[in-house]
């Protein structure tokens, strides 16, 4: 029995025992590996093979500006964080919304956009935390959505889907009374259904950040050196601008 | 002096084995939340939250599982008659579910069936849990069809012909000479099929049913430890398919008579 504890300690400490690549390791090797999940319209998605979106084309931008080549990874949403942490690749842009919980396992860059959650049903349906009383919600597993949806009292009950696009599949085939995510994507949802829903109120405000392992300060300070820059040199506007018609930066 | 062979299962018994069989879970469950419940964080707190996962799984395996014993049992018989008429139609239905993923069809289920079945008039409204049951149900009586086939051919021939010359007509040498042999044959198989099916449920997580694998999905992306949370779910698993067989194992040895 000590034994098999010891053998399984020391797989825990391999496992985790592996050094993040810090900016040094990464400038070297001139290529920046980015993991982000490719299911969240306007912000990352894949288009056929293309992966493309806000947060993609940002993170390009970036990485341009640092002079490095980019490698693309995807991978469902709830095992990004994990994976960082396994160090799989070297940070994630993926619409993560700063939360204490995430901040203990992950280091936040600052914002590099402010959002909040909306609720959206069909006509008729809930538009406010209140309205929620007594209702079945659509959200996506392990996302802020799902921790502020279980805030609201009275909820009847909340059901969590691997991917946001089958959380909105569901209140479109009427499984739910309505869907919470962010505020751009169901205002895209609404474009896109022309009618068939409509946007309720902002459940909740959250800053959206990109995540690096723990204790990556090297590449979290570029990533920040990087991102001010873009901020303030207008490229950033120019690519918010095209998905948004507006500047979606954090004011505050 | 014979030795004392064990008496075929009778209805009593058969129910009594149920019961029992019962409470063993009950008393599984009883233990799994207690254990779970001395564990460090990340799984102690969210105990509760593991074993409604594991309640649904085993709820989800059982309601299919006896659905899927119906379906595999008249699949399996057509399979066997001599009209081509009647076995076509379970050809069809055992080729479509063995040739396609189980992960497709229960999202077939769940996505594409209630708005074909709306095109042809009829509205109905699947949840999740019923998605997953059809679906299980169907891809399990598939595989059961299978094994009853080979069961009701792996009785000799001599049987029913026997029977057919004593007079009863082909109907009743099914139900009275062949299936309770052929029944008796088949429960390990049939075994088998059932706890392949409680560990194919986890394809439920999918479409949003919190059963045991998305009970875990959802630890593990709140508190980013895969390990603790991935070890819990495997060892549940393990505990529900050690209790199940334990007493299909019981069945087995109550429903053998004279062989070997």
């Amino acid at each position: 029995m000590k034994k098999t504890l010891l053998s399984l300690a020391a797989l825990t400490f391999l496992a985790s025992g592996a050094q993040a690549r810090t900016w040094d390791a990464i400038r070297q090797s001139g290529t920046i590996k980015i993991a982000t999940e490719g299911a969240f319209p306007p912000f990352n998605v894949l288009k056929g093979k293309e992966l493309t979106g806000f947060e993609v084309e940002l993170a390009n931008e970036l990485a341009k500006q640092m002079g490095l080549k980019v490698q693309w990874v995807t991978q469902p949403f709830d095992n990004l964080l994990i994976g960082l942490q396994q160090d799989r690749y070297d940070f994630v842009i993926a619409s993560h919304g700063i939360t204490p919980q995430r901040a203990k396992a992950v280091d936040f860059t600052n914002p590099h956009y402010c959002t909040g959650g909306a609720i959206v049903a069909k006509p008729g349906g809930p538009k406010t935390a209140a309205d929620l009383v007594g209702k079945t919600v659509a959200v996506q597993v392990g996302t802020t959505y799902l921790d502020n949806v279980r805030k609201v009292q009275g909820v009847k009950e909340v059901k969590t889907f691997p991917k946001d696009t089958d959380a909105q599949a569901a209140l479109m085939a009427g499984r739910v009374d309505a869907w919470v995510g962010d505020k751009f994507t169901g205002l895209d949802l609404v474009k896109a259904q022309k009618g068939k829903v409509v946007a309720g109120e902002l459940l909740f405000n959250e800053r959206i950040g990109m995540a690096v392992k723990k204790g990556n300060a090297s590449l979290l300070k570029e990533l920040n050196a990087a991102l001010a820059k873009s901020l303030s040199s207008g490229s950033y506007a120019k690519i918010s601008g095209k998905y948004f018609n507006t500047d979606v930066r954090c004011k505050n | 002096m014979t030795a004392s062979r064990p008496k075929p299962l009778g209805g009593a018994a058969l129910v009594g084995w149920s019961v029992l069989a019962a409470a063993a879970f009950l008393l599984l469950f009883f233990v799994i939340t207690l254990v779970l419940r001395q564990m460090p964080d990340p799984i102690g707190p969210r105990a509760d939250l593991f074993v409604e996962g594991a309640r649904m799984t085993l709820q989800l395996t059982l309601v299919s599982g006896l659905i899927g014993l119906g379906v595999g049992l008249i699949a399996g018989i057509q399979k066997t008659s001599s009209l081509w008429w009647v076995r076509a139609p379970a050809n069809l239905f055992v080729w479509l579910v063995r040739g396609t993923p189980l992960l497709v069809q229960i999202l077939f289920v769940y996505n594409a069936l209630p708005p074909l079945l709306q095109g042809i008039g009829i509205n109905v409204q699947l949840n999740e849990f019923w998605s997953a049951v059809i679906a299980l149900a169907l891809n399990v009586g598939a595989y059961n069809a299978e094994v009853i086939r080979a069961g009701i051919l792996a009785i000799p021939r001599g049987q029913s012909e026997a029977a057919r010359s004593l007079g009863l007509s082909s109907g009743q040498t099914m139900t009275t000479v062949v299936l309770p042999q052929a029944l008796r044959v088949v429960v390990p198989p049939l075994v088998n099929n059932l706890v392949a099916l409680l560990k194919d449920s986890s394809l439920a997580s999918t479409i949003a049913l919190l059963e045991l694998t998305l009970a875990g999905s959802r630890v593990s992306s709140e508190s980013f430890q895969p390990i603790p949370v991935l070890t819990t779910v495997a060892a549940v698993y393990l505990a529900l398919t050690t209790v199940m067989t334990l007493f299909t194992d019981q069945l087995e040895r109550r429903v053998k008579i004279a062989s070997r």
